[in-house]
């Protein structure tokens, strides 16, 4: 009996019958040493598998199937509103993180420090002027998204089985934005942040049962303070953020594992 | 070794007779004979569901084709970095072109004449000015049962909650407005609305008689919401046949 180890899948051998070139034989030897040692096989193959599913070819769509003479459906081009709500969102996210080096939340000083950061980022910061307008309209253009968003689902008739869920999660979203762009409109602290926010502390105190206390969480108090701005400016760039975020991931997750509906 | 290990095997276990666990993975089946209650039952409809899809694959009369729709690479990963692009430009240009300015900086002491929140809050804004139609009950002396602030903020949540509730409202497989003419005009309804709600919001910039303004608020939604009734329900007729005749020959309505 030879000490020699037998090879079930005896490489060399098969690489002496297969008759190589130079080329050919460097190669598989160098492969062969690797996958002993690495099973890049493996991940060959999974590689493999990937450009295959990247090249799939997309089923044959409802419209085709049903013979419904693939005839332009008028409202294709509103599905896109999904798709520029999660950009101005973007857009929103990484000019308020700029903006967010410069601005600070204090009501101290007079005016307060609140508004003459944002002075100082409009007449003195490089692009400062732009980056503020940026915010505000991708903001804005975030929110008619999301609003036309919801009306293309509605009137498609996209929200029925089994989509039901993504259409609450939907009003979840619209709201929580419309908060996003109610917190920020307090931050610069002029005339207009300062009633607005009167306005919220007012509705919240209108509550019944619980008005007192929702004043207190929400607003800090049942008077601006400093700690209503505070609680604003925490509210938009940390606990709304993380919790949006979330929820669109999601929410995306969701039209992903259940596909587009549809129109018949 | 006490227990009668067949010789001829190679011995894998170093002589230890430790033997590592088969890493063969339980079907639904052998983990369900381990469970009982709650576990039991939700792998008995796991396999249930299982069981389901496969009929529905076997059943499905689902025909594949040679060229199937456009290659997600390049034609689809293409048109949507374009027309991204030119949504992010479009924010860029609103951006230069329309800076906000900013106003005079909080003064507790003066309230401004107009208090506004950004434009798409307008609508829940609007909703506060209700007192109007806060109802006064006669049991109570002609008192009204809430506060006219109250009855806003309620509004506001009768708002929410009745548009989270559509999809449980309104089921079936139908989609396209001519084939629920109702809830069509239920939707139109309600944007204008949003839209009529939000002018009686900032009802001191409107140069309009502010009853009037009042009346129209409730008014045209309505008048919006049976015109898109009627229209539809005209258009339905000959749409239908056509939407019959090819789709529900084949997908019958649930
Ligand atoms: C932050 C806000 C939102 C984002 C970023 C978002 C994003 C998206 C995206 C990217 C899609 C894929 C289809 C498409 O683009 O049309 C989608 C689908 C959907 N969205 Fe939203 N959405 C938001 C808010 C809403 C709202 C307010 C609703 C309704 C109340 C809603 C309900 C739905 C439903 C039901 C679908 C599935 C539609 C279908 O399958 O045809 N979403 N969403």
């Amino acid at each position: 009996m030879s000490l020699e180890r037998k090879d079930d899948y005896d490489h060399n051998a098969w690489l002496q019958e297969k008759d190589l070139s130079p080329v050919e034989t460097t190669f598989l030897t160098a492969l062969i040493w690797m996958d002993k040692r690495l099973r890049i096989v493996d991940y060959l193959e999974i590689l493999e598998s990937l450009y295959y599913r990247v090249n799939l070819q997309m089923p044959k769509s409802h419209t085709e199937q049903y013979n419904l003479d693939n005839k332009f459906w008028y409202w294709y081009p509103l599905y896109t509103l999904g798709l520029f709500s999660t950009l101005s969102y973007i857009v929103a996210a990484v000019s308020g993180a700029l903006l967010g080096f410069y601005y600070s939340p204090a009501t101290t000083g007079d005016p307060t420090t609140a508004y003459t950061q944002i002075e100082f980022i409009m007449t003195e910061l490089q692009f400062g002027f732009f980056l503020r307008s940026l915010h505000r309209w991708s903001a804005q253009v975030m929110v008619a998204a999301v609003f036309l968003h919801m009306l293309r689902v509605y009137f498609t008739g996209s929200y029925k089985e089994p989509r039901e869920l993504n259409w609450i999660l939907g009003i979840i979203l619209i709201s929580l934005t419309m908060g996003f762009g109610y917190t920020g409109y307090l931050l610069p602290w002029d005339q207009l942040a300062f009633w607005a926010g009167q306005i919220g502390v007012e509705m919240a105190l209108s509550v019944p049962l619980i008005g007192e206390w929702a004043a207190q969480l929400v607003f800090g108090g049942f008077t601006l303070s400093q700690a209503t701005l505070q609680r604003m400016y925490i509210l938009h760039v940390f606990l709304l953020p993380f919790i949006v975020t979330t929820l669109i991931a999601i929410h995306i997750g969701i039209v992903w594992v259940q596909g587009i509906a549809e129109p018949h | 070794m006490t227990d009668n290990n067949d010789n001829t095997t190679a011995e894998t276990d170093g002589g230890t007779g430790i033997v590592a666990p088969d890493d063969e993975t339980p079907t639904w089946s052998e983990r369900k004979a381990r469970k009982t209650g709650l576990s039991r039952l939700t792998y008995e409809y796991f396999e249930r569901s299982r069981r389901e899809d496969q009929d529905l694959r076997t059943e499905s009369d689902y025909v594949e084709r040679d060229v199937l729709g456009f290659p997600t690479w390049p034609h689809e990963t293409v048109r949507n970095l374009s027309i991204a692009s030119f949504f992010v430009g479009m924010i860029f240009f609103l951006s230069a072109t329309l800076p906000p300015h900013i106003g005079p900086p909080a003064n507790p002491s003066s309230t401004p004449a107009i208090i506004l929140p950004d434009w798409y809050l307008y609508w829940s804004f609007g909703l506060l000015k209700l007192s109007p139609v806060n109802p006064e009950l006669s049991i109570l002396g002609g008192q009204k049962l809430m506060a006219d602030r109250t009855y806003g903020v309620l509004a506001n949540v009768v708002v929410v909650g009745f548009i989270a509730m559509v999809p449980f409202l309104n089921k079936g497989s139908a989609r396209r407005p001519v084939e629920q003419p109702f809830w069509a005009a239920v939707g139109v309804g309600g944007v204008v609305f949003a839209f009529t709600i939000s002018v009686l919001a900032v009802q001191n910039l409107v140069p309009m008689n502010i009853d009037l303004l009042f009346d129209l608020t409730f008014l045209l939604p309505i008048v919006a919401g049976i015109v898109t009734y009627a229209v539809l329900k005209t258009m339905r007729e000959g749409y239908m046949y056509d939407l019959n005749r090819r789709y529900y020959r084949l997908r019958p309505p649930r």
